[in-house]
């Protein structure tokens, strides 16, 4: 199969995609009624779309394409409503964030369909590791070369997604004292990491992806789990490395943000992006991951070290006159919010654990953070 | 000398008979699938001394105590399991518990008469046939990594009916009563103000010893010994005073629940004490029983079990899509409510303090218990294996 051509389409529209957890109110662990839940949902026309993902404890939710930031909110709230709404028909909680805190990884059951129980044979404990939840951001691009070039000049932006997003503080039990321990089980993966800088669609299509294709290491750009991947039938390029937030709003704020960034870029002001930004490449997406917030970045073209915070705070008011543009100020005022005080959802279960002491007691508020409707 | 010896061999007999019934499970289990609580239950039928086996008639023994405490065990797992909340946002779940428990009880009730059995025995067989026994559900769901809807909504509505099969039993424990020593005040006591202390005793744990594990607060230290001491005593408390220990502990655990206060997992069946203990409770169960009672009520035990099943898969099914499910998936909850054995044996066992007769003159039940202590598990694990709601062996 040959790489799909892309889609070009309008610019700076955007979509979000969501896993999210399910889990039993009682001992707050995963629980598997994916299929359940969407034969639920099935009976009514859902505001959006829902699936189901690789182990049966968890569902995708996804909207339409938007271009502002107030009407992907009002149909994420819609999406989230209408889960709530089924889970307590069917006595299921729902919840972001990217791990779950204690879940046992063997106890997983992998959803029955084909795909999903080939990537089980092929990737064994992995598959069942890989029960993480993140959010992915689409951007639609106007060219496909446009899309690589906002993808490669996202590089030196990847730690605030990281840091801003990070909800997975513990894993299996424990604090990993990572923010976002989530996405060290995305890097086990062989086929995760970076995309090859590669600017023009031509020369990505055929000096990489057909060399790659007749190894028969890959069949589709499905089976690159790149941080940022184009997605050529869509003809948007797709930010995965998120964590499922706790809140639809910061999903949201998230998407805005990018959205944002990227009209900023497009108007290439900024020295274009080059191989030797990878250098720091790894080392700023650990720290981001590690430190969320309080993490240091270097910076790959001026070598300087900056907080990932105060980063983050310079960048929101080089964007202020794009959030303006595109409707999307108040979405900014969340990153803002995060960025100069409230801190990430991974603080905020830390600091549930530190006062309720228990993991139970992370994903009960999860679950309140979830549902509970906010007036921002 | 041979009253040393004989002394000795009682002495052994009840460790014997739980060292058997562990063996036989366990082959049972792996050669047959069948569950193991099954294979205990005909392992102690079989030992049972009615039956020429060497295990004397254990009602009023103090092996019934720890029965009960086995029992509480599950009954506080199984009310720690119920989300009230869930009714709040599902009113058609809690339509399916009442219509399935009362049409129960209407079904056998009629099916009693038909067979000509005195109206209080027919009353009180009606009232015990609305039960699902908890223990025989919780071990089949747990022993089978089951989760799923079919599994919610099974544990739910047995704890529901379980709670309604106590209050028609003492309701109907109170009318004759009333009938036969003719006392209102017995009467009253027997029934109402028995159901209401012990729903009492059982909240006033519920509240307590969240609050003291609250205080006493050890992140490390894992609550399942303090619940399981608070069953222990629970058990002594509702017994000695003779007040309801099925209802007091599925109070507790439901309380205990609602509090929240602490939100650590409490190990699930009670870990390795909670394995113990069922294998004495069914073995317990099935030694009650006698082979002369069994055959005598054999045809009426067969009309009751059917009409029970008929009218608990018809209620399950018929409100399935209301209430958020499938047709299938409603049919197969129906199903997996079958087993009734362990709970109406201890209903009956603390009733002995008013007539110890009871599995004498409530015709059937005899029957009725020891087909489905074993065929009751069997069938419970079909239906969530149906369901698709048990670990596959390859997913582990």
């Amino acid at each position: 199969m040959a790489l799909e051509s892309f889609k070009a389409g309008s610019a700076l529209t955007m979509g979000v995609e969501l896993e999210l957890q399910l889990v039993n109110p009682t001992d707050f662990d995963l629980t598997p009624t994916a299929s359940d839940m969407l034969d639920l949902l099935a009976r009514k026309p859902f505001p959006g779309d829902v699936k189901p993902e690789i182990t049966d404890s968890m569902i995708e939710i996804s909207t339409d394409i938007h271009t502002r930031h107030d009407e992907m909110l009002a149909q994420l709230r819609r999406i989230r409503d209408a889960l709530v709404a089924a889970g307590d028909r069917l006595n299921v909680g729902l919840c972001g964030g990217g791990t779950h805190p204690f879940q046992h990884w063997p106890e997983r059951r992998i959803f029955a369909k084909p795909r999903f129980k080939e990537l089980s044979g092929l990737y064994g404990y992995l598959a069942k590791q890989f029960t993480v939840f993140g959010q992915h951001v689409h951007i639609g691009c106007a060219s496909a070369d446009e899309g690589l070039y906002l993808l490669h000049a996202l590089n030196r932006y990847l730690p605030h997604f990281i840091a801003l997003s990070a909800s997975s503080p513990f894993s299996q039990g424990v604090d990993t004292l990572f923010d976002s321990a989530r996405l060290n089980s995305v890097f086990a993966f062989p086929l995760s990491g970076r995309a090859p800088f590669l600017l023009d669609w031509a020369d990505f299509e055929s000096t990489y992806f057909s060399k790659m294709e007749k190894t028969g290491v890959v069949k589709s750009m499905k089976d690159f789990y790149w941080d940022i991947r184009p997605k050529p039938e869509y003809g948007t390029i797709e930010l995965r490395v998120c964590d499922t937030p706790l809140t639809v709003e910061r999903a949201a704020a998230l998407a805005a943000y990018l959205q944002a960034l990227c009209r900023m870029l497009l108007e290439r002001n900024e020295p274009p992006p080059r191989e030797d930004d990878y250098l720091v490449y790894n080392y700023n997406r650990f720290q981001a991951c590690r430190f969320g917030l309080d993490g240091f970045l270097v910076h790959p073209q001026s070598n300087e070290t900056l907080s990932i915070r105060e980063d983050i705070l310079l960048t929101l008011r080089r964007l202020t006159p794009h959030a303006l543009a595109l409707g999307s100020e108040a979405a900014l005022d969340e990153i803002q919010f995060v960025a100069a005080g409230a801190g990430n959802h991974a603080s905020l279960l830390r600091h549930t654990y530190a006062g309720e002491g228990s993991t139970q007691s992370m994903v009960a508020e999860a679950m309140i953070q979830f549902r509970k409707p906010r007036a921002t | 000398m041979q009253d040393a010896l004989m002394n000795a061999l009682t002495q052994m007999a009840w460790p014997a008979a739980l060292a058997i019934a562990w063996v036989f499970g366990e082959v049972a289990n792996r050669w047959l699938s069948l569950p193991r609580i099954s294979a205990y239950g005909i392992a102690g039928f079989a030992m049972a001394s009615s039956q020429g086996g060497f295990l004397g008639d254990p009602s009023g023994e103090p092996v019934a105590r720890l029965a009960d405490f086995a029992f509480t065990l599950i009954l506080f797992e199984m009310g720690y399991r119920v989300n009230l909340q869930w009714l709040r946002h599902n009113r058609w779940l809690g339509a399916t518990s009442v219509i399935e428990a009362t049409g129960t009880f209407a079904a056998v009730f009629l099916v009693a008469q038909a067979f000509a059995v005195p109206q209080t025995p027919a009353l009180l067989l009606a009232a015990l046939a609305m039960s699902t026994s908890p223990a025989a559900v919780l071990r089949v769901a747990n022993d089978t990594h089951s989760a799923g809807q079919v599994t919610e909504r099974v544990l739910h509505l047995t704890a529901f009916n379980s709670i309604l099969a106590v209050i028609a039993f003492k309701a109907v424990i109170g009318y004759w009563v009333l009938e036969s020593a003719g006392s209102v005040y017995q009467a009253i006591w027997h029934s109402l103000v028995v159901l209401i202390v012990s729903g009492c005793i059982g909240a006033l744990f519920g509240v307590a010893v969240p609050g003291l594990l609250r205080l006493t607060r050890n992140p490390d230290h894992n609550p399942t010994v303090a619940f399981a001491i608070a069953a222990l005593l629970l058990t002594a408390l509702t017994h000695t005073l003779n007040f309801s220990p099925l209802l007091a502990a599925l109070t507790f655990g439901m309380v205990a629940r609602h509090r929240r206060i602490v939100l650590t997992q409490a190990q699930r069946n009670f870990g390795v004490l909670g394995d113990l203990l069922t294998v004495l409770l069914f073995v317990f169960v099935a030694a009650s029983l006698e082979w002369r009672h069994v055959t005598t009520g054999i045809w009426l035990a067969l009309a009751v079990i059917a009409a029970r099943l008929v009218v608990k898969t018809a209620a399950t099914t018929l409100l399935a899509r209301p209430s958020g499910t499938g047709w299938r998936k409603g049919w197969l909850t129906g199903l997996a409510m079958m087993p009734m054995s362990v709970f109406v044996i201890l209903l009956l066992e603390q009733t002995r303090h008013l007539h110890s007769g009871m599995l004498d003159d409530v015709a059937g039940i005899a029957a009725i218990v020891l087909l489905l202590e074993i065929i009751g598990p069997i069938v419970t694990q079909q239906a969530l294996r149906l369901a698709g709601e048990t670990q596959r062996r390859e997913d582990r």
